[in-house]
């Protein structure tokens, strides 16, 4: 990896050289040598009372487990309101209460907190927070008090947000792309309070993910401590960082789409509404444009896709590495990857809006920057696989999680480059395709990355490794249960049954698919009880559990490497680290063990094969 | 901390200079301050509100099939009898600019440790924001009085009135939340939290006059974007 | 068992799921089969990868599995592999993309002799209007929707008067003549969708948006909306029947056209008016 700085020999020459084959002639004293600290130690607040230490806390790691659990309980929320779903689909009137408007409800409050309050706090305020700043070698996020107000606005959003369910009249039964006019309109559900309550929900999610965001972004940027560049940052932390980058950019069209929604509902504006016939009256909106919305959300809505995406890949190249025992295969190229769909995924949004009504030319356009992002795509994967390639590879938990992440995560982006051609789209839109597509790439295959990365580093925050028969059982449940889950239910896309039926009485093609749908619904009953395992599994263990003791996976990154297991608050003791290599430096031939941690100096593995990075 | 000065670091220049900077390890921004660098990345995320907000204006505009008022009429103020077109908004857009250099000042006299040049140009930039909003207030009332409404508008599309106070509204509480800190502000230099390195009261960070910068920056593209509103609005 | 075995079933499964399914596309009943050739295409090209890569994987955790006396390879990059794999994924997309490019051409160019059809969509129902003789379309406006003007047709239109209402949510087509369907929509989004014709579009209140597809099965079809539409939506259904000419022309000329419903319009009036005279 010797190119990573041909164009800037000053820096080269004075940050860390390893040497390259066994020569040792290059032994110089100065080999170790790491530049000088360009920034002062940080100056944290240490809180004192159990208020200032556990709940209105300050400490990045803690702020990441409150984010952590925060999101699982509304993911909790969510999934019992799919399993609500499941079984009117699978067993129409079972479920006595059921009427329409509930079921338009459940779809709709189970999209919005599993894609924003759920996915998105999950990995950016969870993992975000606990991994930046060890990962990057700092001793807290560069904000502490920005960030720890970020978490409460989240609190508070989940809030508003769970509030909906107790006024009148109920959530907001929208579908969770809000579209107007009907959101906002007779006929649908909640369209009274609901919908104001989601809205300002969203609106204080994206104030307190901005001030959580900035926070991710400055310490990476300017926070890493002394040696780490940019290229010898984990993927985690590339995945995390062009997230956020993402999110600053996209969360303003929803902020601006939800605000100009709540304004047309409760002032009666006309942003988004036309001249409307309703009960054989004419309202008293006019003259707005309803796909105006439609950009507005897809402008977030697809960023948002990769917000959850990149977070995943970098988090599974990670773990692929460490339990292969082999360095991440195009290491750069995955970097690139990270960055280039990043990008393009500010160019692709239209293509959720093939069929919408908007200027039909627009689909050329879309449809080829969306394939565009199917080769970075596909480079990811490749690369995965080829990490496994001559691995050594441990086959527990942590690993399978891996290894279904890379079967699902291929399956729905396979079935992603037949909704992002255009005219194939056109068939498969708004059917069971789209919904088994989306719950298969971003729904399943992310929350495979979660739960292996649960596996991986609950050594590190709780000091005790997960019980691996248990994890096993929880895996393959969960495995098996969501791909028979989602595999069928692209061939119901197929027969034509289009999504967001509450019944699917009468139509020919609709009853032939009546088995499979209780099928699925069983699976679907199957898979969210065994994620109360893990649940189970981090109580048992989180006490009798195996002690994990200092670096347990023998990882690299510097997370692992802090005095203390679990760290402490500033995370690294007296000394912050000093970083002399990338992460992935597993298996160097020549190196007494099958890993060289970030922090060993070059004099230390001279006559190894090390490769300069 | 103000901006940390690196010892031996030579940066280059051009885009040489930045790449080099961009390859190298700890910081990206050779020697800026964290804050300034928050500052700048959360105005970047500003700038995507206020294009989506104005985005949203030409959309709206464009599809609106009643007849959009003609803005110089509509925003025309009787001096002395004869109605100025943009008469109130030269005005206002004037106040504005002015704060912004009363603004760069101050940050410069905060850099010199000059306490009273500083404290007293940020009270005048906040005067001048002050000023700016109550004008504001006035114009808004003077709309209102004439019967435009967020829904409806008697001079032609009822979304004139929506987007007009919309996006006014969200610039105007920009300007008060600038104004309410610039006042904060005015009482620390005053006050020399800054000289004294004084622990902030929430954040409980030492203060030093780099943030009389960040509010700065702040403040500029709250003028920046006024320009563009204004171009929009009232020339368009 | 070795989780790799597993791995191999679920791929084997999915395999054979995809031969033996039962579910599977309806028999496509208009012009739009290029649509189903590229779906064919793009399960060759896709599937394909998806098996390759898993089989690939599966191979790695049989082959690579953890010893503790081996060490695994060290190689950070492989320029000329990677090269490789970018050009031939880049191959794969091209191919994917030109056949769909092609036929969304097609979809946005609406034949010059497509009869237009008025599709009006409202919370929750349908109904049709076709050109009369003249073969134009008269224009309409949401505010002129009443009891008496059903589709809100602009009187002072010429061209409305022998406008053919059809208000029923069933609507009969000409087998083999391409059609235009012109949606719109009084209040919310709509779709109006026959899985079989494969081809769809949004209707959306203040625009007029429009497909079109040429039927080449008689026959009947059910339409459904796709474009969640509030609580009626899973109940807002439809029909399509596919007539041969002959069939289509007698059904055509039982039908009311805009004129007649006026004349019947005031001649109820009038004999309302003599009602209360009386």
């Amino acid at each position: 990896m010797s190119e990573d700085f041909n164009n800037n020999k000053t820096i080269q020459a004075q940050s860390s050289e390893t040497l390259t084959g066994g020569g040792g002639g290059g032994l110089t004293p100065d080999m170790d040598y790491v530049r000088p600290a360009e920034v002062t130690d940080q100056d944290l607040y240490h809180g004192h009372s159990f208020i200032t230490k556990w709940v209105f806390c300050q400490d990045a790691k803690v702020i990441g487990v409150q984010y952590f659990l925060l999101a699982t309980f509304t993911g909790v929320v969510g999934l019992i309101l799919s399993w609500l779903m499941r079984l009117q689909l699978g067993f129409p009137g079972a479920a006595g209460f059921m009427t329409a408007e509930h079921y338009y409800q459940f779809v709709t409050m189970h999209g919005m907190i599993m894609v924003v309050y759920f996915l998105t706090a999950l990995f950016l305020g969870g993992f975000g927070n606990y991994l930046i700043p060890l990962m990057v070698g700092a001793r807290d996020m560069v904000f502490p008090y920005l960030n720890m107000v970020s978490f409460w606005s989240f609190f508070v959003a989940v809030a508003v947000l769970m509030a909906s369910f107790f006024v009148p009249g109920g959530p907001t039964g929208a579908g969770w792309t809000l579209y107007p006019p009907q959101t906002i309109l007779e006929g649908t559900p909640g369209s009274e309070y609901g919908i104001l309550l989601m809205c300002l929900s969203l609106i204080l999610f994206v104030a307190g993910f901005t001030m959580g965001g900035l926070n991710y972004l400055i310490t990476v940027l300017q926070a890493r401590t002394r040696g780490m560049t940019l290229m010898r940052m984990p993927l985690t932390v590339w995945g995390i960082f062009t997230a956020t980058v993402l999110a600053m950019l996209a969360f303003p069209a929803l902020l601006v789409g939800a605000l100009m929604m709540s304004l047309d509902k409760v002032l009666g504006t006309s942003f988004f509404m036309p001249t409307i016939l309703k009960a054989g009256e004419v309202l008293e909106y006019g003259g707005g444009s309803p796909i105006l919305f439609q950009h507005l959300f897809w402008f977030f809505g697809h960023p948002e896709v990769y917000i959850v995406a990149l977070p995943a890949f970098g988090i599974i190249s990670d773990l692929i590495s460490v339990h292969a025992r082999k360095n991440i295969f195009g290491y750069r190229m995955m970097v690139w990857a990270i960055v280039g769909i990043g990008a393009l995924s500010f160019f692709v949004w239209a293509h959720h809006m093939y069929v919408s009504g908007m200027n039909p030319w627009f689909g050329f356009f879309f449809a080829t920057t969306t394939l565009i992002i199917a080769v970075p795509t596909a480079m990811k994967v490749y690369n995965w696989i080829l990490t496994l390639w001559k691995g050594n590879i441990r086959m527990n938990t942590v690993m399978l999680w891996c290894l279904g992440f890379i079967v699902t995560f291929v399956n729905g982006g396979i079935t992603g480059i037949f909704l992002g051609n255009v005219s194939v789209d056109v068939p498969l839109s708004d059917t069971y395709f789209v919904v088994a597509h989306f719950h298969m790439v971003m729904g399943i295959a992310p929350l495979m990355v979660i739960m292996g990365a649960i596996y991986h580093w609950f050594p590190l925050v709780a000091g005790r490794f997960l019980d691996e028969k248990l994890g096993k059982w929880h895996f393959w449940t969960t495995f098996l249960g969501a791909y028979s889950i989602y595999f069928p239910m692209h061939y119901l896309g197929f027969i034509g049954v289009p999504r967001r039926y509450f019944e699917m009485y009468d139509s020919p093609y609709m009853t032939s698919a009546v088995g499979m749908n209780e099928f699925i619904s069983l699976a679907a009953f199957l898979v969210g009880a065994a994620q109360f395992i893990l649940i189970y599994n981090i109580i048992k263990t989180l006490k009798t559990g195996k002690p994990a003791g200092k670096n347990p996976w023998k990882a690299n990154s510097l997370e692992w490497l802090t005095p203390t297991v679990p760290p402490e608050h500033g995370n690294w003791g007296d000394r912050l680290p000093v970083v002399h290599r990338w992460p992935y430096d597993f298996s160097v031939p020549g190196a007494k063990e099958d890993y060289i941690t970030q922090t060993t100096p070059p004099s230390e593995v001279v006559n190894t094969g090390v490769e300069k990075t | 901390m103000s901006d940390p000065k690196i010892d031996g670091l030579e940066l280059k220049p051009g885009f040489k200079g930045m790449a080099e900077d961009t390859g190298s390890d700890q910081t990206m921004f050779k020697g800026v301050h964290w804050g300034k660098a928050m500052m700048w990345i959360f105005l970047l995320s500003d700038t995507f509100i206020f294009s989506c907000f104005l985005i949203s204006y030409m959309k709206g505009r464009g599809s609106t099939p009643v007849e959009w008022p003609n803005p110089s009429e509509v925003f025309a103020l009787d001096a002395f009898g004869v109605p100025v077109p943009l008469l109130l908004i030269a005005i206002m857009t004037f106040v504005l600019i002015t704060s912004s250099g009363t603004m760069a000042l101050a940050v410069k006299y905060g850099y010199e440790k000059n306490r009273k040049m500083c404290g007293w140009l940020v009270l005048a930039t906040a005067i001048g924001g002050l000023t700016f909003v109550g004008m504001q207030a006035f114009e808004w009332s003077k709309l209102i009085h004439e019967g435009v409404r967020p829904w409806e508008n008697p001079f032609g599309a009822a979304q004139f009135g929506s987007f007009f106070f919309m996006i006014t509204g969200f610039h105007g509480t920009h300007v008060s939340i600038g104004v309410i800190f610039l006042f904060i502000y005015a009482y620390k230099v005053f006050a020399g939290h800054y000289d004294d390195q004084k622990r902030g009261w929430f954040t409980s960070m030492k203060g030093d006059y780099v943030e009389i910068e960040i509010l700065g920056l702040y403040w500029h593209f709250v003028d920046l974007v006024w320009v563009f509103i204004f171009a929009f609005f009232y020339l368009w | 068992m070795h989780p790799g075995i597993i791995f191999f079933l679920v791929i084997l499964g999915s395999i054979l799921f995809h031969i033996f399914t039962p579910w599977y596309w309806t028999d496509v009943a208009s012009n739009w089969g290029g649509m189903d050739d590229t779906i064919t295409l793009t399960f060759w090209i896709g599937g394909g990868v998806f098996v390759a890569v898993c089989l690939f994987m599966v191979y790695c955790v049989f082959k690579f599995s953890y010893k503790e006396d081996r060490k695994a390879d060290y190689q950070p990059e492989d320029k000329k592999l990677e090269k490789i794999l970018t050009w031939a994924t880049t191959i794969g997309v091209v191919a994917l993309l030109a056949p769909g490019l092609v036929i969304w051409n097609n979809y946005v160019n609406v034949p010059k002799n497509a009869i237009e059809v008025d599709v009006m969509a409202w919370q929750w129902g349908w109904q049709y209007r076709l050109p009369g003789e003249d073969g134009k379309l008269g224009t309409t406006q949401v505010v002129n929707v009443t009891d008496d003007n059903p589709f809100g047709i602009n009187l002072d239109d010429p061209y409305g008067k022998d406008d053919v209402m059809i208000q029923s949510d069933i609507l009969n087509l000409e087998n083999n003549k391409p059609v235009k369907i012109l949606l719109r929509s009084v209040d919310v989004l709509h779709n109006w969708y026959v899985p079989q014709f494969r081809a769809k579009m949004d209707a959306v209140p203040g625009i007029v948006t429009y497909y079109w597809f040429e039927p080449n099965k008689t026959g009947e079809f059910e339409v459904l909306c796709v474009e969640y539409c509030g609580v009626g939506h899973y109940a807002m259904r439809g029909g399509v029947i596919v007539q041969d000419k002959q069939d289509y022309s007698k059904w055509l000329n039982e039908q009311e056209t805009f004129s007649d419903l006026i004349a019947k319009q005031q001649k109820i009036n009038t004999d309302k008016t003599k009602l209360a005279k009386k």
